[in-house]
This record gives structure tokens, sequence and C-alpha cells, in this order.
């Protein structure tokens, strides 16, 4: 649903996220690069953005530049409060839920390993650190990990997963690396940052030996998401940024047909389809759905240990 | 019995404001002490305002060239505001309890259906309930009384949200120190 600017400019999907331009790495290096804060404003200024404008004009500068503690800090400030309604959304809940039935998928099929379980841009690391208070990995041979480019983030992932003494790692890297990439590949959130042929190659760099399922939790776009979207971070979010991007994401979500179209093309290695799309088998939309590769092999399986919630899938092909 | 009931419900709400305001501010898994503390704190702010009504009540009262008729007057429009406070905070108690039902869907859509909403119509809801209660009353006292007991409690949310915004802003400086001239310090 494009409400794009003839309705609000901010809402409009085809202009970035403001985190996506505040901060910046180099590829290779994953070195932070300063960041101009004009052509930041630029960007927005040409979507006619003001509410991105105002925003972004209150973070300071030094000699054009953003300053980077200013920008790390409201980062945190920002991530604290999506963990807030990952909370209220009982988001964990819902990634365990379908990770349960991955997990048995996997040692019925004779995986015997420790089996990864690596969350991409794992912001502070919600998920890992929640799954990781709630199941015993030792126990069921897991291991949680999260991976970011910002290694501000990281640092406050770590920070928090010790001072609750969670066994779950966080790294700053690239998460398909060989070292870093899991066994089975999460994120939430974080697919609609690509967009067209970017999406595709996402995609496409899951196609690794070791990796053998991928669960990409986003919003669901429908024409109200938006709009529902930005009663609750008016509510719930405190940070001007963290409002406008929150509902910007939920207009630049990408469709089930889009995700799964894009899976089948850059990783056919992988049956995929859309999980958790409707409420109870009814019309109504869930705020979230998600994008759900598993390879072929174990997909019988994984529908028989989804039980009862096996109905949420859809097709896997 | 009036007045206590309101009494007991602005210590709730005062706890709701405590945890609000606590909410988003720590990323912590285990936050059982840190929302304890924001009950507390919550409490506490209501317990304040609360004392600080009490406290305009019997100043008004002995001011008062009226003072018999004044307590049946604001005796009637406690009462009135209660028509409009009981059921606000009956649906707010339902909607928590609705989290108690062991369904991903049901407690998310409990934020999202009512509990959100709710929060948003809370300076609504104070001020009509107010404004409902001291529309009949007879005593320009009970009407002063009325405005300030509204002023502060919507004040209470405000007061505790600085005052989370100032912690949080310490913990986040801590986290993540300076490392730049004094004169990006001042803009910071």
């Amino acid at each position: 649903m494009h409400y794009a600017q003839t309705v609000l400019s901010c809402w409009n999907p085809d202009q970035p996220e403001i985190t996506d331009l505040i901060v910046r790495h180099n590829p290779r290096t994953l070195e932070r690069e300063p960041v101009r804060k004009q052509e930041v404003l630029e960007v927005f200024q040409g979507f006619g953005n003001r509410q991105a404008v105002r925003a972004i004009a209150k973070l300071p500068e030094w000699d054009g530049m953003l300053v980077e503690t200013a920008v790390d800090r409201t980062m945190l400030a920002i991530h604290w409060e999506m963990q807030r309604l990952s909370e209220e959304f009982y988001h964990g809940d819902r990634v365990w839920e379908i990770l349960r039935a991955a997990v048995k998928t996997l040692r019925k099929t004779g995986f015997l390993d420790k089996i990864r379980i690596t969350d991409i841009g794992c912001g502070i690391g919600y998920t890992p650190r929640l799954l990781a208070s709630r199941v015993s990995a030792r126990e069921q041979g897991l291991e949680f990990t999260g991976v970011d480019l910002n290694s501000t983030l990281i640092r406050e992932a770590t920070r928090l997963a010790e001072a609750d003494r969670l066994g779950c790692k966080f790294f700053h890297g690239d998460a398909f690396s060989q070292e870093l990439a899991g066994n089975i590949m999460m994120s939430t959130g974080v697919i609609h940052h690509f967009r067209g042929a970017d999406l595709e190659e996402f995609l496409r760099r899951h196609e690794r030996k070791e990796t053998q399922m991928f669960f990409h939790f986003d919003f669901q776009p429908w024409f109200l998401a938006p709009v529902g979207s930005w009663f609750f971070h008016q509510l719930r979010m405190r940070t001007a940024i963290a409002r406008h991007d929150g509902v910007l994401s939920a207009a630049r979500a990408h469709t089930g047909k889009t995700l799964v179209g894009a899976a089948r093309q850059g990783a056919p290695g992988f049956a995929s389809g859309i999980y958790g799309a409707r409420i109870w088998n009814t019309p109504a939309p869930r705020v979230f759905h998600t994008l759900v590769g598993i390879r072929r092999p174990l997909v019988e399986e994984f529908r028989m240990q989804l039980g009862h919630r096996a109905g949420r899938l859809d097709e896997l092909r | 019995m009036t007045l206590l009931l309101l009494y007991l419900l602005a210590l709730l709400d005062g706890v709701l404001c405590g945890l609000r305001t606590s909410m988003g501010r720590n990323a912590r898994i285990g936050k059982f002490w840190y929302y304890a503390r924001a009950t507390v704190r919550g409490l506490l702010g209501a317990q304040i305002v609360s004392t600080i009504a009490l406290g305009v009540l019997l100043l008004v009262a002995l001011i008062s060239p009226h003072s018999g008729e004044l307590r049946i007057d604001l005796e009637e429009s406690a009462g009135r505001m209660l028509r409009i406070f009981l059921p606000y905070a009956a649906l707010v108690l339902g909607s928590l309890a609705l989290r108690a039902i062991p369904s991903t869907d049901i407690r998310s859509a409990s934020s999202v259906i009512f509990l959100g909403p709710l929060t948003a119509l809370r300076p609504l809801v104070m001020i009509v309930g107010v404004g409902y209660g001291i529309s009949e009353s007879r005593l320009w006292e009970t009407r002063a009384l009325g405005l300030v007991i509204l002023t502060l409690m919507l004040s209470l949310e405000y007061a505790l949200n600085r005052w989370m915004a100032r912690i949080q802003a310490k913990q986040i400086a801590k986290l993540v120190p300076l490392e730049h001239s004094p004169k990006q310090l001042i803009r910071l």
C-alpha cells in the first residue's frame, strides 16, 4: 500500500529510514565512517519529509559531521524503546514458537551437532537474550548468537546479556561470514531494509551448506498498518527518530508475495513461504508475518513439528 | 466512602503512571525489581498528589464561609466523578487481566485494541470525569478543588516521565561516554 507523497511524505516507502543514514560503516572493514549531516538532511528534503528533517536537525554536528557520540546515544534510546514494543507484542514467544519446531525438525532428521541460531541485525539482541533466558541452550545443544554492523549496539547487547547472566553471544560483523553464519538464520524488522535486487542478494547469501533454515520476521503491509503503527509509536516511543522510522518501517514492509518471490529466486535451495499471516485463519492480518525458508528434505518434518500451528504455514516450495 | 474510592483510584493511576514512564527505559530481560521500584515510585507520586489535594481541601474547608455545605457538595461531585472513573478503571484492569490468557495473539491484542487506546484516552477521561463531577456543584470551592486535583493528576505522569528521562539520560551517558571536545560537550 503506497500512501506516498499524496497522503504523507513521511510515509513514502521509497525513502530510507533515518537510522539507515545516520550511521555508516565501511562494508569491507566495518569501520565507522563519518556522516555529513547536510547529506542526510538533503535526502529527506528531497522527499519533502519535514518530520525527518526536524528529527535530524536536532542531532548535534561538528564541522558538518554528525557527532557519533550523540548518534550512538540516540540509537541506544531507540533500541531500548523498540525492545519495549517487542515485549508488548510478545515477540520472543512468537519466535520460539517457530524455532522450537525448527530445532525439533533438525534433531529428528539426524542433525546431532550444536545448532547455532544467528539473529541478523540483532541490535541490542533482545531476541537472542530472551531465548537464552527461556530455553536451556546447553541441554538442547543450542547456541544463540546475534550479529550487527553497529558496534555500539553489540556492546550494549553483550552488557545486557552479562547483566542477566545469559549464555548468548554477540558479534560485530557480517552475519553471513564463515565464522558467524548459523544453522538457523533469523531476523526481526530487518528484511524491509533490503529493496529490489538487494533483497534477492540478501536471501541468496543464505545459500550456505551449514544453513538449514531461515525465519525473517517483519511488519505485514496492509492499508491500516501505517495508521496503527503511527498511533502506537506516538503512544509508546519517545524519540522523534523512533517515531518516524517505526511508522516508515510499516509503510516500507514487503508483501508476502514479494518476500516469497525474492526467496524463491535468490535462495532456490530452500522451500519458502509465509508463516502466520492471518489471525486464527480469519481474514484479520497479524502485525508481523514471517518469511520461512527450509531445506527441502526437512519440509514435511517441519510441518509435523509445528503441530496444530501447521495451518499458519502457507505452501512451502 | 466516595472520597476513599477516589483516593484508591488515584493510587492505581499512580502505579500505572509509574510503570508506563519506566517502560522502554531498561533493556534487561529480568526487570522484576526495576518494575517493582517503578510501581513504588508511581504509588509515592500519587500519594504526594493526594496529600497536596487533601491539604488544599482542608485549607479551603477552613477558610470557606459554608464549610458544612461544602462537604456535601464535595461528596456529590466525587460521586459523579466515579461514574466516569470507575468504568474506565474497570476497562483498564480488564485489559490487563486479558494478559493472563496464555495466547500471544490475545495478549498482544490487549495492548493494541485496549491498553494503547485507553492510555491515549487517560487525559481526556480525567478532564471529562472532573468536568462532569464539578458541573453541577453549587460552590465555587468545589469547582476550584476539582480543577486543582485535575491539574495535579495530569502533572503526575509528566513529572514521573521527566524524572525517568533524566535517569535514562545519565545511564546512556555512562554507556556511551563523550569522546569529543568541550565545545561539543556543550551541544550534547
